[in-house]
């Protein structure tokens, strides 16, 4: 195999961190899973690990700004950060003490509906991930693992299947279901959007299957389920979390995509494409309404990004030490 | 009765180039407590017989179609899958050649033992833990209970395959088929590995068929040797018949290739090799296989258009060869020069 310079680096990184100097005279030897070497490559990836933090952070701004002003006391200044409450006199102003991120045409102050528009982008997100999750879980590993012809039956199937086009899709399932919430988005978004999960995993369950301890496993009496449960899909975490960080960037935008077109969710409740979509009205007079909401999604979504990539290096089999 | 009777075993493989005919009529019984050993070059068929064995061969492409396997008078190839699978692990078990891949990288070595004998025995957690640490003392593994939650990564080779010889041994089978146990490790190690299995044969009354393609291996541990060829047993004797007055001209060639520590001229020379390949398996002679390779045939002989059957040359030795050595010696004799 052909050493890129991105081996030697992971490959010098590893060695030189503490899995290096585990074997010090005297000291006990420690342990070193492949998680903690995962972790030591990870951390080592400057770009993912800015964005790990900043994702955090995002996440906690989301899910603690708002809870503020129900704590008396405390940010007296910011006593009416609320995200419903409208309040005309103060509406549409810059920024200033009161409203860091000033208030739209309403009075709402931005800062606090800003996070709770992340908290719809990041639900919906993270949703509708887990359930492309499971069904590409189920569809990929019965295939790879049944084989044969049920394996090409359910893979003609699926090429069907990705002809459709996702967004439009997700619009018509909008449509017949009738009503948008969170919930309906979510499966709107998932439903057009877990063939390639169900792919990666097949693949890497057909590669898996080939492996001797499934053949050692067998020769001990190991019924179907127990292998794919127990011995295959275990192995295919590394790659299932690589897919969960590539797939949600895709989802926060098909969400924030059927918001700013009017197909998403609605006041008084917000989510950033929402948002994006009411600032887009006034933005030679307020830019600042349209700004806010679509950085805060390219934010999102640029670290969900670079923390897949981060993480595709830590975890990939092919950078990976043996 | 005795404890596994293969009879007229017939293993083929569908493949997109022909029937590839892997395991071509094997026949052989092993009785209770013994070693058999099985030896051949590589793709003889070794491998497929004991996969057919186990009912583990792939399917597609490969299929049985023909022959029975009776292990304790059950014919294990008419068994369903679900049937098979009770016997697999509890009656025979089968430990694989390389030991760095047949443990599953994700699971503590405590968790791959103590599955085999809840899937068996369906004891509970804590009682199944403490089988797998009399198991893993055993086949002499160190600070057995430590190691429980170790992954096999911090095992070495010699190690695993002891780990995998304590899964194997789990549910007290009564056969152990080890394929290749040896070859993926050091000399040293080997050695070891092959005492063990010798001490734990004794220990639990089992009978083992131990496939190798290493002379000195079988030497060592089998009772009774079996040669076999493109799919084919072409000898099959005791262990001291075999290696004292080997019949087969094959079998004489692969004792003459195994490499001599002294002797006149060893230093400079080469090892000696048997000229030629093994048939395709696809379209085997008719005759016998080894014919294109064997230094006796002729044109004149029989065997160059008929099949030499397996036959008893004295009690106890089977050969498939118009040529055993025995006989060619006497030939040799009434010749006038």
């Amino acid at each position: 195999m052909a050493v890129s310079p991105k081996d030697t680096r992971v490959r010098a990184a590893t060695l030189a961190g503490p899995v290096g100097q585990a074997g010090t005279a005297g000291e006990a030897l420690r342990q070193a899973s492949l998680w903690r070497d995962a972790w030591y490559r990870y951390v080592r990836n400057k770009g993912a690990v800015i964005a790990g933090v900043v994702f955090v952070l995002l996440v906690l701004y989301c899910y603690l700004i708002p809870g503020f002003w129900k704590i008396p006391g405390i940010w007296t200044s910011l006593a009416d950060i609320d995200p419903y409450a409208v309040e005309f006199a103060d509406a549409r102003q810059g920024m200033s003490l009161a409203h860091p991120l000033g208030t739209d045409r309403f009075g709402r102050d931005m800062l606090a509906r800003t996070a709770l528009g992340g908290q719809v982008s990041i639900q919906i997100g993270f949703a509708a991930t887990l359930v492309i999750l499971v069904i590409g879980i189920a569809y990929g590993s019965i295939s790879g693992f049944v084989g044969g012809m049920v394996d090409n039956a359910m893979m003609r199937f699926l090429d069907a299947l990705y002809g459709l086009p996702y967004l439009p899709f997700a619009i018509i399932t909008l449509a017949i279901i009738g009503t948008i919430n969170i919930w309906t988005m979510t499966i709107a978004l998932s439903i057009a959007s877990w063939f390639t999960t169900a792919r990666i995993v097949r693949g890497q369950i057909i590669s898996l299957k080939e492996n001797d301890y499934v053949r050692a496993a067998k020769a001990v009496g190991a019924r179907w389920h127990r292998i794919l449960l127990r011995h295959l899909l275990p192995n295919t975490l590394g790659v299932l979390i690589i897919a969960v960080f590539l797939e949600l960037p895709g989802v926060v935008l098909g969400e924030a995509f059927l918001s700013f077109i009017g197909l998403g969710i609605s006041p008084p409740e917000a989510s950033w494409g929402a948002m994006a979509q009411d600032g887009r009205a006034v933005y030679r007079v307020q830019p600042l309404l349209i700004v806010i909401p679509s950085v805060a999604i390219a934010m999102l979504v640029l670290c969900a990004n670079f923390i897949a990539d981060g993480m595709r290096d830590a975890l990939d089999p092919r950078t990976r030490e043996t | 009765m005795a404890l596994l009777e293969v009879r007229d075993l017939q293993t083929h493989f569908f493949t997109r180039e022909g029937v590839v005919k892997a395991v071509d009529g094997v026949s052989f019984t092993l009785e209770k407590g013994k070693t058999l050993g099985i030896v051949g070059e590589s793709g003889c068929g070794k491998s497929v017989t004991a996969l057919s064995i186990m009912g583990l061969i792939p399917k597609p492409p490969a299929k049985i179609v023909g022959g029975e396997v009776l292990f304790e008078g059950r014919d294990l190839t008419k068994l369903s899958e679900r049937q098979l699978e009770d016997v697999r692990g509890k009656e025979i078990a089968m430990i694989f050649q390389d030991p760095m891949t047949s443990l599953n990288p994700t699971l503590k070595i405590g968790t791959q033992i103590t599955e085999v004998i809840r899937r068996h025995y369906g004891v509970g957690k804590d009682e199944a833990r403490k089988r797998a640490v009399g198991l893993l003392d055993e086949v002499h593994i160190p600070n057995a209970a430590g190691r429980l939650d170790d992954y096999p990564h911090r095992f070495s080779g010699g190690m695993r395959q002891r780990v995998m010889i304590a899964i194997a041994l789990s549910c007290n089978p009564k056969l152990l088929i080890a394929d290749e146990p040896t070859t993926a490790l050091d000399v040293t190690v080997q050695a070891q590995v092959l005492d063990l299995l010798d001490e734990l044969r004794h220990s639990h009354d089992m009978s083992m068929i131990i496939i190798t393609h290493d002379m000195g291996v079988v030497a060592e541990a089998a009772d009774d040797i079996i040669v076999m060829y493109a799919g084919q047993f072409v000898e099959q004797a005791t262990t001291l018949d075999l290696f004292d007055h080997p019949e087969h001209p094959y079998t004489e060639a692969l004792l003459g290739a195994l490499p001599q520590i002294e002797g006149e001229g060893i230093r400079e020379g080469r090892l000696t090799a048997i000229p030629g390949r093994p048939p395709d398996l696809i379209d085997p002679p008719v005759a016998c296989r080894f014919g294109p390779r064997c230094p006796y045939a002729n044109r004149k002989d029989s065997c160059t258009t008929t099949m030499p059957e397996l036959r008893e040359i004295r009690p106890g030795h089977l050969v498939r060869s118009a040529h055993p050595t025995s006989e060619r010696a006497e030939v040799r004799e009434e010749v006038p020069v």
